[in-house]
C-alpha cells in the first residue's frame, strides 16, 4: 500500500481518548519512552521527562487481538525496534519512532517474551525467548522473529509459567531458569555451541527440581548479589538459592491478596505486586542475605518462616474502583543516568502511574496521567470531525459520532450519532473548520449540512450502498441503530423512505451482498443484531425476507455462497450456520471438527485485515476509526498525494486555455452554434482532450470515460439537495496544503501563502500520521504537542504558545515523516505552479470547473462552457502566484533544515526517496529527486561517505571492496549530481537485492 | 423500542441492573466454577515425582468395518504408558507386534493443553468470589471474555488435533517408541479428536527413482489419505494404506460437554448485562 502510492493520514481525534486498557508495558533504555499494548490491540508510546513527567505521543494501529507482550528487539540505543506479541498468532517488530515496521506471522502464540543477546563466539546477537501455551520456550531471531530452535523438558515438561535469563559473573554462564505449571524449576544452559545451532535440534534441561511453587506469577534474578531468586506466586513469595535452588524463605499473603509479581529493588530488599494495584516492599531476613553470617540457616525447615518486615506499601490511587480489570504492574531499572528505580502501573482507564522509588523510604506518586487527563488537558481540545455542529448550545460537550460513512464521489461525510441524528456534510469544508483558522469560524451552522432525524438512540452503523456497488439506487443511505431498527433514507431530499424492525437487537452490522447472489438478494442489505440474529432486508420490496436468529453465540462473520445460495454465519464460539437464503431454513449445521476448520479458514483472512483503510483513487478519503466498540468515532483523512495531483492536473487540462481560447472567438463560436460554430467547439475539446490524454499518459491512470459521465448525472442529481456548491479538488488541496505548510518560519512567505495562495494556518499543531507496509499506521495523539510544547519551550528559553510552534512539529517527529510530508508538499507545489490562478482564493473555489464538451453530446454541452468563461486572469497575479507557490516549494527543499535547526528537524531517509527516484507519477518523482539531492548536498562529504559505507554490505557480490572503494571515491568527489536508487531498500533489516549508483 | 423505558422507570432499571450485578452475576460465576471444577477434575493433575501413582485406564482401540489394526493403549493422565499394536499387512497376511518400549511414553500434548486451560480459566473466576463487588458491567464483560477465551483455546484442543506433514510424522519421536522397531515402510499416530483416542497407521511404499507417477509432496493434515506422497531422506513415499481406528475416552467427552455449558452460561451472562448496555455505557465508566 505506502509501497505505491504516496498516502498521509491526519487524525481528528475528538475529545474522548480513545479506549486503552492497558495489558502489558515496557519502558525503553534511555528512560524517554514507555510503550504500553492494550487488550484491543493498539500500542500508545508515552514521552517520559527527566522529571519523569508523561506525555502520550503516539499509538501504533497493527494488532487486532490484545497485546500479550512487549519486549525491546535490538540493543543499541540509536535503533530502539520493540516487538509486540499478541493473542492471535502474529507477532509485529516496530520502531517506536514513529514507525510500524515488520510483521511476521507465527505458528505458535508468545504469551512472554524476553530480550536477550546471546553469545555467538565473541560477539552477541539479539534473540527473543518466548513462551506461551506449549511446553518449549522458543529461541528465536529479534530481527526476522524466526525461531532458531527451542528449549524442551524431558522430565515432566509442561508450559512454562514464567522465566528469567542469568547471566552469571562466577560461572561465565548464562542460564534461562522457568517454573513450570507444575511447579518445577528447569535450568537450560545457553552455551555458545548452543547458540550456534541453527537447526531445530532441541536443546535438553540441564536440571529439574520440583519447587511446588503453583501459580507462578514471575521469576527474576538478584543482580545485586547474583545468588538469589525471587519466585512470586499468587498465594506466597519464595526466595531461593540461586547455585542450588534451595529455599530460603516463604511469604504467604495476607487476607486474599493474589501477588502478581516481584523484583529486586537492593540486595536485600524486594518489591511485591498484588493483583489490584498494590505495591509491597520488603526487607529479605538474614536468611537470604549472602553477606549476612545466617545465610542459608532456613534451608531445610519445611515451616513457612515469619513476614519479613514491611517497609513501605505503596497504595493505588483512589479510582481504582472504576477498573474493569487488573491493572499491570511492572519495574524497571534505569542503567543509565539518573539510575531511577521506576514502578510502573498502566490500568484499564488507559492511565499510566509511576513511582520513583529511592533508596530512603519517602514515596509518592511521582507522576500519574491518563490518556483521557491528557486530551481534557488541551487547549484548543482536540477537534472531533463535526465538532462544531455537535455542541448544543449550553452543553460542553458534543454529541458524539458513534458510525460513520465518507462517499467519495460526493465529497461528503455520514455521521451518525448517539442522539440518533444523522448529518450529512461536506468532508473537507468541516475537516477546514477543524484544523485552520479563517473567516469560516465566524459563521454559524457552518459548514452546509443536513440532518436526518429518525433513530430513537444511537445509531451504529451506516451503510452507502451504491458505493460498494452500482446495482443499488444512489439515493438509498441505510442505518441502523441500538433501537432495533433499520432505517432506508433518501440521500438527496433527506426523506425516510423505509423502517425496518426485525430484529431484537442493537444492529450491529450492515453488509452489502456479493454480486453473484439471485436477483431478489442482490437487492438487499445484510443486518447482523446484538440479538444474534441476520436479516436479509430487500431495499426494492421494502421487507425483511429472510431472518436468521437461532444463533446461541453472538454472530462474527458472515460469509456468502451465492452459487448454493447460501448465506454461512460464523459465530463467536466457533460454531457455523448455513442458511438457505431465499428460503430461510437452517439446512445444515456442520459437525465440530468441521465447523472450527471452516470458522478458522473464514476468519483467517478477515482478521487481519481488521480495521484497514481501504482506498481507491480517491485524493481524500474519509475513515471512521474506533479503539473500541464502546468508543466514538475518531477520523482519519488520508490524503493520497498522488491522485490530489491527478486531479488537479486533470481539471487544469479541462480548463480552455484562455491564450488559445479567447472570449472572442467563443463569442463567435457561440454565434455561429447553430451551422459551422460546432466546429470550433470540436477543435476547442480536440485540444483540451490532447492535454488530457498526455496528463493522464503521465499518470498511467486512466480515468473511465463513463465514470466521468456517471459523476456528472451524480452531481446534477446533487443539485437537489440544498448543500453549497464548491469546488472538491481545489477545496482538498487547500485543506491538504494548509496542513503541510511549515507555519512559522518565514514571515513573508506565510502572509504570500495567506493573502495571494490563500491558504489557511491551522489552529494548533496537527496530528499527522505514517501508514506503513501491510496497512499498518502510527498515529500522532493530540497530546504529541504539549511534549513539542515543553521541549521547544525548553530549548529557546521561552515560553511558547501552541501558535507559535504550528509548522514547527511535523518535521521533527520522525525521518520517516518528514521524508513523506516534503515528497507531497513539494510535488503539489510544483503542480500547482504550473496550473492557472492557482489560489485558493477566489471565486472560482465556489464551483466545479466546467466540464468540457463531450463528442457526440447534446448541443447544450458547448453552451456550458461558455456560460462559465475563465475568470479574466491578471497575468501579472498569475506570475505572483506562480512565484508563491515556487518559494513555497523551494523553502521545504532546500532551507528547512536551517530555518529549523538540526535539533528540530529530522532529515529525510535516503533510502525513501531514493526509492521514489522512479516513481510512476511525475511530479512525485521530481520531487523525490530534487529532496535526494538537497539531502545529498546537506550531508555533506562525510555524510555521503557514511551512506555508503552503510549500504555497502547489501552491494551485489560482484562490487567487490576495491570497486566499491571506488565507489565511494566517485561519490564523495562529486557534490551535487549524485544519488542512488535502493532497490526493494525497506528497512535496515530487509534484504537490499542491489544498488546502483546513478550517475 | 421497549428497552428505553421514560423517566420514571429508569430507577427500576437501576434497581434491576444492580441486582443482576450483585447477585445473579455470583450466582452464575458460582455454577461457572461448579462445572469447571468438574472438568478440571476430569484432568488428573500430575503432583512432581508421584506421576506414576496416578490412574490408569486401558482403551480398546478398534473399527467396526475393518480389522487390520488393533490397538490396545494405556492412558496415564495425559500421558500414554503402553501401547500394544497389531498390524496385518494387506499383501502377505502376516501379522506384524509392535508395543512401547518399557522406558518411553507419550504424551498426549492436547490433553495437557485443555488441562492447562481450564485450569486458567478457574483461576479467573476464583479471584472473584462472592465478598468482590463488580461495579460495572463492562467489569463483568471483561471477566467472561477472558473465561472464554480459555474455555474456547481447551475445546479447540481436543477438537483440532495438530495437522502434520508425513515427513514431520516420520521423523517424530514417536516412531523411535516401539519395540520391535517400526519398520520403514509404517508410520503411526496417536491423537484426540473431539472425545475419541485415535490411532492412525500409514502403510506406505517406496516410489522408484524413476517413475513416471508424478510426484507432488502433500502438505500438511490430520490424516492423509491413500495417495498421499513425499519424501525423506532423499527416497520417494507413497501412502498405500491408511487405518483409522479410535475409541471413546469418556471423560474426555465429559469435558467437551462441561466446556460447551459453561461457554453458554458465560454468553448468556453477557446477554443479560448488554440488555443494559444503553444504561451502563453512559454512566461515568
Amino acid at each position: 500500500m505506502s509501497g505505491n502510492s504516496l498516502v498521509l493520514p491526519i487524525v481528528l481525534w475528538g475529545r474522548m481518548a480513545p479506549t486503552h486498557c492497558i495489558s502489558s508495558l515496557l519502558v525503553m533504555d534511555d528512560f524517554s519512552t514507555i510503550i504500553t499494548g492494550c487488550h484491543d490491540g493498539q500500542i500508545c508510546l508515552w514521552d517520559m521527562t527527566p522529571d519523569l513527567e508523561i506525555c502520550p505521543r503516539a499509538m501504533l494501529f497493527g494488532h487486532t487481538a490484545s497485546i500479550t507482550c512487549l519486549s525491546k528487539a535490538s540493543a543499541c540505543s540509536d535503533k530502539q525496534y520493540i516487538v509486540s506479541a499478541s493473542e492471535i498468532n502474529y507477532s509485529a517488530v516496530m520502531s517506536p519512532d514513529f514507525l510500524v515496521s515488520l510483521s511476521c506471522p507465527l505458528c505458535l502464540s508468545f504469551v512472554v517474551l524476553q530480550f536477550y543477546q546471546f553469545p555467538i563466539g565473541t560477539q552477541r546477537e539479539g534473540r527473543l525467548l518466548c513462551n506461551g501455551h506449549y511446553p518449549e520456550i522458543l529461541v528465536v531471531d529479534a530481527t526476522s522473529l524466526e525461531v532458531l530452535y527451542s528449549l524442551v523438558s524431558k522430565i515432566s515438561p509442561d508450559w512454562i509459567s514464567s522465566m528469567s535469563i542469568i547471566r552469571s559473573h562466577r560461572t561465565q554462564e548464562d542460564t534461562v531458569v522457568a517454573v513450570s505449571v507444575t511447579g518445577i524449576l528447569k535450568v537450560w544452559i545457553i552455551t555458545a555451541e548452543v547458540s550456534r545451532m541453527q537447526d531445530l535440534d532441541p536443546v535438553f534441561e540441564e536440571e529439574s527440581k520440583p519447587i511446588y511453587c503453583h501459580g507462578c506469577q514471575s521469576i527474576s534474578f538478584c543482580t545485586f548479589t547474583q545468588s538469589s531468586l525471587l519466585v512470586v506466586c499468587s498465594k506466597y513469595w519464595r526466595v531461593f538459592d540461586a547455585g542450588d535452588y534451595s529455599l530460603l524463605c516463604s511469604v504467604p499473603s495476607d487476607n486474599d491478596q493474589a501477588w502478581t509479581g516481584g523484583e529486586f529493588i537492593a540486595a536485600d530488599k524486594v518489591i511485591i505486586w498484588t493483583e489490584d494495584g498494590c505495591s509491597y516492599i520488603y526487607k529479605l531476613p538474614a536468611s537470604c542475605l549472602p553477606a549476612s553470617e545466617h545465610f542459608r540457616s532456613e534451608v531445610g525447615k519445611t515451616e513457612e518462616g515469619s513476614v519479613p518486615p514491611l517497609i513501605y506499601r505503596i497504595a493505588d490511587h483512589s479510582d481504582k474502583q472504576l477498573l474493569i480489570c487488573p491493572p499491570v504492574t511492572r519495574f524497571f531499572f534505569g542503567r543509565r543516568e539518573p539510575f531511577y528505580k521506576l514502578l510502573i502501573q498502566g490500568d484499564s482507564a488507559g492511565r499510566l502511574s509511576l513511582w520513583n522509588i529511592p533508596d530512603i523510604s519517602q514515596l509518592q506518586v511521582s507522576s500519574t496521567i491518563s490518556l483521557q487527563e491528557a486530551f481534557d488537558k488541551l487547549t484548543p481540545v482536540s477537534a472531533g470531525i463535526i465538532d462544531q455542529l455537535s455542541v448544543l448550545p449550553g452543553k460542553d460537550e458534543p454529541i458524539k459520532v458513534t458510525a460513520s460513512v465518507y462517499i467519495p464521489s460526493q465529497g461528503r461525510l455520514v455521521c451518525g450519532r448517539e442522539d440518533g441524528s444523522i448529518i450529512l456534510v461536506p468532508a473537507t469544508q468541516t475537516a477546514i473548520v477543524q484544523l485552520l483558522q479563517g473567516e469560516h469560524m465566524l459563521r454559524r451552522g457552518w459548514p452546509p449540512h443536513r440532518t436526518l432525524r429518525g433513530h430513537r438512540n444511537k445509531v451504529t452503523c451506516v451503510l452507502y450502498p451504491y458505493q460498494i456497488s452500482p446495482r443499488y439506487d444512489q439515493r438509498s443511505l441505510v442505518s441502523g441503530g441500538v433501537d432495533f431498527s433499520v432505517i432506508v433514507w433518501d440521500i438527496f431530499t433527506g426523506e425516510m423512505k423505509h423502517i425496518f424492525c426485525v430484529h431484537g437487537g442493537e444492529i450491529t452490522q450492515l453488509i452489502v451482498p456479493p454480486e453473484n447472489c439471485s436477483t431478489r438478494v442482490q437487492h438487499c442489505i445484510c443486518s447482523v443484531a446484538s440479538d444474534h440474529s441476520v436479516g436479509l432486508l430487500s431495499l426494492r420490496e421494502r421487507k425483511c425476507i429472510m431472518l436468521a436468529s437461532r444463533h446461541l453465540f453472538p454472530i462474527q462473520v458472515i460469509k456468502w455462497r451465492p452459487a448454493d445460495d447460501y448465506l454461512v454465519v460464523g459465530c463467536s464460539d466457533g460454531s457455523v450456520y448455513v442458511w438457505q437464503m431465499d428460503t430461510g431454513e437452517s439446512c445444515v449445521t456442520s459437525g465440530v471438527s468441521l465447523r472450527i476448520h471452516l470458522v478458522q479458514h473464514l476468519f483467517s483472512s478477515s482478521l487481519l485485515l481488521g480495521n484497514l483503510p481501504k482506498y481507491s483513487h480517491n485524493a481524500l478519503v474519509v475513515q471512521a476509526m474506533k479503539t473500541n466498540l464502546t468508543d466514538p468515532d475518531m477520523h482519519v483523512l488520508f490524503f493520497d498525494v498522488e491522485a490530489v495531483i491527478i486531479q488537479l492536473l486533470t481539471e487544469e487540462a479541462q480548463r480552455p486555455n484562455p491564450t488559445l481560447v479567447s472570449p472572442e472567438t467563443l463569442q463567435k463560436s457561440q454565434a455561429g452554434a447553430d451551422k459551422g460554430g460546432s466546429f470550433l467547439a470540436n477543435k476547442i475539446f480536440k485540444q483540451v482532450k490532447e492535454t488530457m490524454k498526455e496528463t493522464i499518459k503521465e499518470h498511467l491512470l486512466d480515468e473511465d470515460e463513463e465514470e466521468e459521465e456517471e459523476m456528472r448525472r451524480r452531481e446534477e442529481k446533487s443539485k437537489s439537495l440544498s448543500l453549497l456548491e464548491y469546488n472538491l479538488t481545489m477545496d482538498t488541496a487547500k485543506l491538504f496544503m494548509s496542513c503541510l505548510h511549515a507555519w512559522g518560519l518565514n514571515e513573508q512567505l506565510d502572509g504570500i501563502c495567506l493573502e495571494r495562495l490563500g491558504m489557511l494556518r491551522p489552529h494548533c499543531p496537527i496530528s499527522f500520521g505514517l501508514i506503513s507496509r501491510g496497512g499498518h499506521m502510527s498515529l500522532m495523539l493530540p497530546t504529541f504537542k504539549e511534549s513539542l510544547l515543553r521541549q521547544l519551550s525548553l530549548a529557546t528559553g521561552r515560553k511558547l504558545t501552541l501558535s507559535d510552534i504550528v509548522g514547527k512539529g511535523t518535521y521533527g517527529v520522525s525521518r520517516a515523516v518528514t521524508t513523506q510530508h516534503l515528497m507531497s508538499v513539494i510535488s503539489l507545489a510544483n503542480t500547482l505552479m504550473g496550473m492557472t490562478n492557482a489560489t485558493f482564493v477566489g471565486e472560482h473555489m465556489k464551483k466545479a470547473p466546467a466540464r468540457p464538451p463531450r463528442p457526440g453530446g447534446t448541443p447544450e454541452t458547448p453552451r456550458r462552457t461558455v456560460a462559465t468563461p475563465p475568470q479574466p486572469s491578471n497575468p501579472a497575479l498569475q506570475a505572483q502566484i506562480k512565484q508563491g507557490w515556487s518559494q513555497l516549494a523551494a523553502m521545504h527543499c532546500v532551507m528547512l533544515p536551517d530555518l529549523l535547526g538540526l535539533d528540530k528537524f529530522r532529515p529525510p531517509l535516503l533510502e525513501m526517496l531514493a526509492r521514489r527516484w522512479q516513481d510512476r507519477c511525475l511530479e512525485v518523482r521530481e520531487a523525490a529527486q530534487a529532496l535526494l539531492l538537497a539531502e545529498l548536498r546537506r550531508i555533506g562529504q562525510s555524510g555521503r561517505k557514511e551512506t555508503i559505507d552503510m549500504w555497502a554490505p547489501y552491494l551485489p557480490q560482484y562490487v567487490d571492496t576495491v570497486s566499491s572503494r571506488k565507489y565511494t571515491a566517485l561519490f564523495c568527489s562529486q557534490t551535487s549530481f549524485f544519488s542512488h536508487t535502493l532497490k526493494h531498500a525497506d528497512w535496515e533489516h530487509a534484504h537490499v537485492k542491489s544498488i546502483m549508483v546513478v550517475f | 423500542y421497549y428497552l428505553f423505558y421514560p423517566r420514571q422507570h429508569h430507577c427500576q432499571t437501576e434497581e434491576e441492573f444492580n441486582w443482576l450485578l450483585k447477585e445473579e452475576v455470583h450466582a452464575v460465576l458460582k455454577q461457572l466454577q461448579d462445572v469447571l471444577k468438574e472438568a478440571s477434575r476430569r484432568f488428573t493433575m500430575p503432583t512432581p515425582g508421584l506421576e506414576s501413582q496416578l490412574k490408569q485406564e486401558n482403551f480398546i482401540l478398534g473399527s467396526s468395518t475393518m480389522d487390520q489394526v488393533k490397538g490396545v493403549l494405556t492412558l496415564q493422565g495425559e500421558a500414554l504408558t503402553q501401547a500394544d499394536i497389531n498390524l496385518k499387512v494387506t499383501k502377505s497376511s502376516q501379522v506384524l507386534h509392535f508395543q512401547f518400549r518399557e522406558d518411553k511414553q507419550w504424551k498426549l500434548q492436547q490433553i495437557q493443553d485443555a488441562r492447562n486451560h481450564v485450569n486458567q480459566a478457574l483461576q479467573l473466576l476464583n479471584s472473584r468470589d462472592e465478598s468482590y463487588h463488580f461495579k460495572t458491567g463492562a467489569e463483568v464483560n471483561k471477566l467472561m471474555d477472558a473465561v472464554m477465551l480459555q474455555l474456547t483455546r481447551a475445546r479447540n484442543r481436543l477438537t483440532t488435533p495438530a495437522s502434520m506433514t508425513l515427513p514431520e510424522l516420520a521423523t517424530s519421536g514417536l516412531m523411535k517408541m516401539f519395540t520391535p522397531p517400526m519398520p520403514g515402510d509404517v508410520m503411526v499416530n496417536f491423537y484426540i479428536n473431539l472425545s475419541k483416542l485415535c490411532l492412525t497407521v500409514y502403510q506406505l511404499h517406496v516410489l522408484p527413482p524413476n517413475t513416471t507417477k508424478n510426484f507432488k509432496p502433500t502438505g500438511s493434515s490430520v490424516l492423509h489419505n491413500p495417495g498421499a506422497m513425499f519424501e525423506l531422506n532423499n527416497n520417494r513415499f507413497e501412502v498405500s494404506h491408511v487405518h483409522k481406528v479410535e475409541c471413546v475416552v469418556p471423560w474426555l467427552s465429559d469435558t467437551l460437554v462441561f466446556f460447551t455449558i459453561s461457554l453458554q452460561l458465560c454468553q448468556q451472562l453477557k446477554d443479560k448485562i448488554s440488555v443494559f448496555s444503553s444504561f451502563w455505557k453512559y454512566r461515568p465508566f
